[in-house]
């Protein structure tokens, strides 16, 4: 048996979720046995019917107990359903927070863990999967023992398609005194743009170069002709330009666009962790021999504050013809 | 109070990686405290220097890791703990044996680096806590410590949180934590005498790892590299790149 953590919004399925069973599916083809799911947290019981059509049988664990996330009380649910279902591998999404509770996960149940995975399958009882390491320029092939934990990295799956309704099983899980050491005292809400970051087709990145907060009007404009998402660099939050929720890099999120801009950008290996496997990489810089140029298909060297607004009438003229 | 900060050493992200046989070759590479351990570094020294106690750093490596211990001990840690074993063993494992060396020790607060620059894992921090059945918060930005407990802001997926932490805890950390220090001369001179125990991890029970690498491969793409000077007429390259990402790149 697999078992796979279903990500949600508390009404719908996440696309980490979908991701998820496909993997589980995989997996399963050759370990055997069936797949099973599990549904965490607030709206988890509405969420369970529509998980129903994906698995065998869907485990769901919510109550007052379980309206707030905690890596403790995710780990001890897993780490339930795991053993309801009798599960030697556990799938889940490799978003910041399933790395932190299948870090914990994979310590209750002894068992080899196969971090943020771009694929998985498995051979005569071992798991293999690939991954990226030391900043993501290398591509390595990995293998596990079973017991496993695999978490899955975002957007380098299929979407499992429906394969008829399953069933639905509510899960007991008491909190231990673990569970109740991390108080949630205050929630801090993003200010996101309109285009979800991690899964924008463009992304419109300013550095440090473009000298100020204002002048990332630009950046917007450019990037909604596009119907992208704007990115910063590390010196942009540092600058208090941008908020953090838009860095690129090894610290920020990671982004994998069909184009990628980077404008006024330096390209220092931490901010490329973020954006090296975009499809396209445009640079603007002033300096011609600023590491981006190196890193990318198509640049101009110039004055980001003459070629941007140049690019934006041009771009208007070809979306208007 | 106690508190420890766990680190590791890796190369430096500025040099170039090296595959030599399907596997990636550290020869010649610049080896360094792990930016992100940095942090965790400077942040127990600053509780040591305002709330007086003892800043312990702990590590699980080969035994070149006494480098980067040395390098914390310059900044301002008093001592080290390196648990040695030379190859890849994976962090769940090296979670076991760090575990048991800190149920020794004691301590009332843990950090460590919330990202490694080698094997871009965030597991540790979250590893370590579970085996000692510790709470963990993972990407720390802002700490504080409050009657027993502490009080810590940290970053979501999407969005962030404050948590009230029963103690102790593991905290991994993340950018704007703290502006880790640069060690000073005197402070390297004295971390040539401060103590670096080892341990060698088969007396704590490692034997192998649950995770083998196989192959490793670089995964840098080939970049077309078509630079266009846009000194002197900034509208023309930019009408020129346009007209490249639609007609050539195909991706406008
Ligand atoms: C542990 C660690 C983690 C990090 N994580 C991240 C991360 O996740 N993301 C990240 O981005 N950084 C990260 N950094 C920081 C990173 O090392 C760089 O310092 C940062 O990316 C630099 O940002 P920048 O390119 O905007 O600024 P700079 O390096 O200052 O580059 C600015 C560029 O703009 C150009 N420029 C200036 N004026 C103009 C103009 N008028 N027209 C055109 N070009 C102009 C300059 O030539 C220069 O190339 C991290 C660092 C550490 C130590
Ligand atoms: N060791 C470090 N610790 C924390 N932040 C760093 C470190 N090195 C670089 N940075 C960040 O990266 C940016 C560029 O720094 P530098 O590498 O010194 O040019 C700064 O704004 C810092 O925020």
């Amino acid at each position: 048996m697999i078992l796979v953590v279903m990500d949600h919004d508390g009404n719908e399925l996440r696309k980490g979720a979908l991701e998820g069973v496909s993997r589980a599916r995989k997996l399963a083809e050759s370990l055997g046995g069936e797949v099973a799911g599990l549904v965490v947290g607030p709206g988890a019981e509405g969420v369970a019917e529509k998980a129903k059509d994906y698995v065998s049988k869907v485990y769901v664990v919510s109550g007052p107990d379980w309206e707030t996330y905690t890596a403790e009380k995710w780990a001890k649910a897993a780490h339930a359903a795991a053993e309801a279902a009798g599960a030697k591998v556990v799938v889940a999404p490799a978003s910041r927070t399933g790395r932190s509770w299948t870090a914990r996960l994979a310590v209750k149940m002894d068992a080899a863990l196969l971090e943020d995975t771009l694929d998985s399958w498995a051979e005569e009882g071992k798991v293999y999967a690939t991954k990226y390491s030391f900043l993501n320029r290398v591509l390595e092939k990995q293998a596990g023992t079973l017991p496993a934990v695999i978490s899955v990295k975002p957007n380098t799956t299929p979407l499992a398609e429906p394969a008829g309704a399953g069933a639905v099983e509510p899960l007991a899980v008491e909190l231990g005194e673990l569970e109740q050491k991390v108080e949630v005292l205050e929630k801090i809400a993003e200010t996101g743009g309109k285009v979800s970051l991690t899964e924008a087709e463009v992304v419109v990145t300013g550095g440090r170069g473009m000298g100020s907060a204002e002048a990332f009007k630009l950046v917007e404009e450019l990037a909604d002709l596009l119907g992208g998402a704007v990115g910063s660099t590390r010196a942009v939050i540092d600058a208090g330009w941008r908020p953090y929720s838009e860095q690129v890099g090894q610290t920020g999120k990671t982004v994998q666009p069909n184009i990628y801009f980077a404008l006024a950008v330096s390209g220092a290996v931490q901010h490329q962790a973020g954006m090296n496997k975009s499809k396209v990489v445009v640079a603007v810089n002033k300096d011609p021999d600023a590491p981006i140029f190196k890193e990318s298909d198509y640049g101009v060297v110039g004055d980001v504050h003459q070629v941007l607004p140049a690019m934006i009438e041009e771009v208007k003229k070809l979306k208007g013809a | 109070m106690k508190y420890v900060a766990i680190i590791r050493q890796v190369p430096d992200g500025e040099s170039k990686i090296k595959v030599d046989g399907g596997r990636v070759s550290l020869e010649g590479a610049t080896m360094i405290l792990d930016q992100m351990d940095e942090y965790a570094v400077e942040e127990i020294i600053r509780l040591k220097e305002t709330g007086g106690g003892e800043a312990v750093v702990v590590a699980f490596g080969p035994e070149r890791t006494e480098e980067a211990m040395r390098t914390a001990l310059a900044m301002g840690a008093d001592r080290g703990i390196l648990i040695t074993a030379e190859g890849y063993v994976d962090p769940v494992t090296q979670a076991g044996a760090l575990a048991k060396i800190l149920a020794e020790e004691a301590p009332d607060v843990v950090f460590t680096g919330g990202q490694q620059a080698d094997w871009d894992s965030q597991a540790l921090g979250p590893a370590v806590a579970e085996a000692l059945g510790w709470p963990s918060v993972t990407w720390t930005t802002a700490f504080e410590l409050e009657d027993g407990h502490a009080r810590a802001t940290h970053d979501l997926d999407e969005g962030a949180e404050v948590v009230r932490v029963a103690l102790p805890a593991v905290f991994t950390t993340q950018q704007g934590l703290n502006e880790p220090r640069y060690p000073t001369l005197p402070g390297i001179m004295k971390a040539k005498k401060k103590e670096i125990k080892k341990i060698d991890a088969a007396e704590l029970g490692v034997s192998g790892s649950k995770v083998e690498i196989l192959e490793q491969q670089i995964m840098e793409l080939e970049r077309k590299q078509k630079v266009i000077d846009g000194t002197k007429e900034p509208a023309a390259a930019a009408a020129e790149l346009i007209k490249l990402l639609h007609e050539e790149a195909k991706v406008l």
